[in-house]
């Protein structure tokens, strides 16, 4: 009998350590991860907003897998758009056998001449409008349609924040570049260059 | 400028008293005076004033003396030239503001009013003493929020445009080219080890076979450095940032040892920024002008993010691997790179619980 409530006092003092002893204090929690899961329950939005630093930018809205977000306008910051401002036949009638003559500046630094040329992305017949794998046609302010055929898992990230820089601010409503914002298309890489800075007096006091 | 509940003692010399007709003997703003609102009058005791916080603590003869010399030096400054027939207006509302600025409390003690207007008074000093107009922010925590940061080592290029900003954004002393970010360069292969990775490279980046990571203060929710200030200068604020009161801070560095990620900096010398370099959109937690003696370091831009924007790093990454946003609205997109990538931090085993995390593409 005696044993049995010493083994009852021993039980509830663990359960009850297990209750209370990782309580520090009001408000704590185990780790920062609790803390955000326990206070972002009952969120209901912030008083600040990212609008007044978006302005001047012209941006449209876009819906893709459940995220709805802003990106630049395109078309209007196209040198020459319309194309069929000079493109007013196809182009198969347009080329001419001595060569390029307009848009000599631009080569295609993009995957291997198997994979891709100029028409993979712009259609010979319709040059105001790009071009899906199958043809489909692809308006120029929703180009990232046309790189997330190959690249999908950049896009899954652009869609949900982590890949593709931010306009604005981190408050609501988001803003973010679209894929030629940052990368030039027919030449997508990021060049080598020089860092920004570089401090003379860590060098000094490493010495 | 002298209702009774102030708490400083203020000469008011050569200034008209401003009646606050509302407060009444005990002090309080509202209410009665009567006992039947208990909370409030306790914690109304609780809170020592600013002269107090100065004067009743324990301390030893030589940092008394210490204190006490260079309050009576501001002392006698402000009675000889208030007194003085021949300085101006402007020198005696100077040395009224010392005097207020010597003997104001903690600022995270500060009521709202309290806090403005010690930020009016910095604004108005630098003002009589450049004839320069900074803007000068007090503004508190927002409510719903949490600030975190993401940081994608894949992206990082090593370009350190994010340094530049930083430095630019927060005024931080040129001479010793103090710089709150670091920027590593580490080998392929070696993973994160500090002890041979460069963080002053300077050639073409990215380098071969190098991968890039930048640290700077991490916003610890159980930050090592707070507790070990012995007269609470540096805190954590609701909204998750860690913060400095330069005024409070009496540069001890014990912080700076606490602090596991090297997060911290110490003003060694005055710091000084080009007057035309001076960033004049400040904020008294943030990058309003330092003195000697004093710790500092990133604050994400408090300035900034309380503003809604992205810190200076942030906006300044070309390359877009830095991710700064709120951790508690769920559709914010540092909680999805939380919650879908593959995110870790460093040295989590110490319990600091940095908000600050790397992941990778």
């Amino acid at each position: 009998m005696n044993n049995y409530i010493i083994h009852r006092i021993v039980c509830i003092s663990f359960i009850s350590l297990l209750f209370f002893s990782c309580k520090h204090g009001e408000g704590e929690y185990h780790g920062v991860t609790d803390k955000i899961k326990a206070e972002s329950e009952n969120y209901h939005g912030v008083s600040l907003s990212s609008e007044a630093y978006l302005e001047g930018i012209e941006t449209i809205e876009i819906t893709e897998g459940g995220h709805t977000f802003l990106i630049p306008e395109r078309k209007r910051h196209i040198k020459s758009y319309a194309c069929t401002e000079c493109h007013s036949k196809p182009l198969s009638q347009l080329q001419s056998k001595d060569g390029k003559k307009a848009h000599w500046d631009i080569k295609l630094h993009h995957a291997n001449e198997n994979t891709m040329n100029c028409a993979t992305c712009h259609d010979g017949n319709d040059m105001d409008n790009l071009k899906s794998l199958t043809g489909n046609s692809i308006d120029f302010n929703n180009s990232y349609n046309l790189c997330n055929q190959c690249h999908t898992k950049q896009f899954e990230d652009w869609k949900g924040g982590a890949h593709g820089k931010r306009i604005g601010g981190w408050a609501p409503p988001r803003a973010s570049m679209t894929c030629v914002n940052c990368h030039n298309p027919h030449k997508p890489h990021f060049e080598k260059r020089w860092p920004a800075r570089f401090n003379t007096q860590k060098i000094k006091e490493r010495e | 400028m002298s209702s009774n509940n102030k708490k400083w003692f203020s000469l008011n010399i050569g200034r008209k008293n401003q009646e606050t007709s509302s407060s009444c003997s005990c002090g309080k703003q509202s209410g009665g005076c009567g006992g039947h609102n208990h909370e409030e009058t306790d914690k109304i005791e609780e809170r020592k004033n600013g002269f107090e916080q100065v004067f009743d603590v324990k301390m030893d003869r030589r940092s008394a003396f210490k204190q006490l010399a260079a309050s009576l030096a501001i002392g006698a400054g402000a009675v000889s030239t208030s007194c003085s027939m021949f300085s101006g207006d402007e020198s005696k509302e100077k040395a009224q503001i010392d005097w207020e600025e010597q003997f104001k409390g903690n600022y995270k003690l500060m009521t709202d009013e309290e806090k403005q207007a010690t930020v009016d008074r910095l604004v108005r000093s630098y003002q009589l003493r450049t004839g320069k107009t900074i803007n000068m922010s007090a503004k508190n925590a927002e409510e719903n929020v949490l600030f975190g940061y993401a940081f994608n080592i894949s992206k990082c290029q090593g370009y350190m445009d994010c340094v530049s900003a930083c430095v630019e954004e927060n005024n931080q002393d040129r001479n010793s080219q103090m710089q709150y970010i670091r920027i590593h360069e580490m080998k392929d292969g070696n993973g994160f080890n500090f002890s041979e990775a460069d963080d002053n490279y300077y050639h073409e980046v990215p380098a071969e076979g190098h991968f890039y990571m930048g640290t700077q203060c991490f916003h610890c929710d159980n930050p090592p450095c707070v507790n070990v200030c012995p007269v609470q200068a540096t805190w954590r604020e609701d909204d998750g940032l860690v913060v400095v009161d330069y005024d409070w801070c009496v540069g001890c560095r014990y912080c700076m040892a606490a602090c596991p990620y090297d997060g911290r900096r110490f003003n060694w010398s005055k710091p000084e920024v080009p007057e035309e370099e001076i960033n004049k959109n400040q904020h008294y937690l943030g990058n309003r002008l330092r003195k000697k003696g004093v710790m500092e370091k990133c604050t994400f831009c408090v300035q900034r993010s309380r503003a809604g924007k992205n810190p200076a790093c942030v906006e300044a990454c070309p390359t877009g691997a830095r991710i700064f946003g709120n951790l508690l609205d769920p559709n914010s997109t540092i909680r999805w790179v939380l919650e879908n990538k593959k995110v870790f931090r460093l040295k989590e085993d110490l319990g600091t619980e940095p908000k600050f995390w790397y992941f990778m593409d």
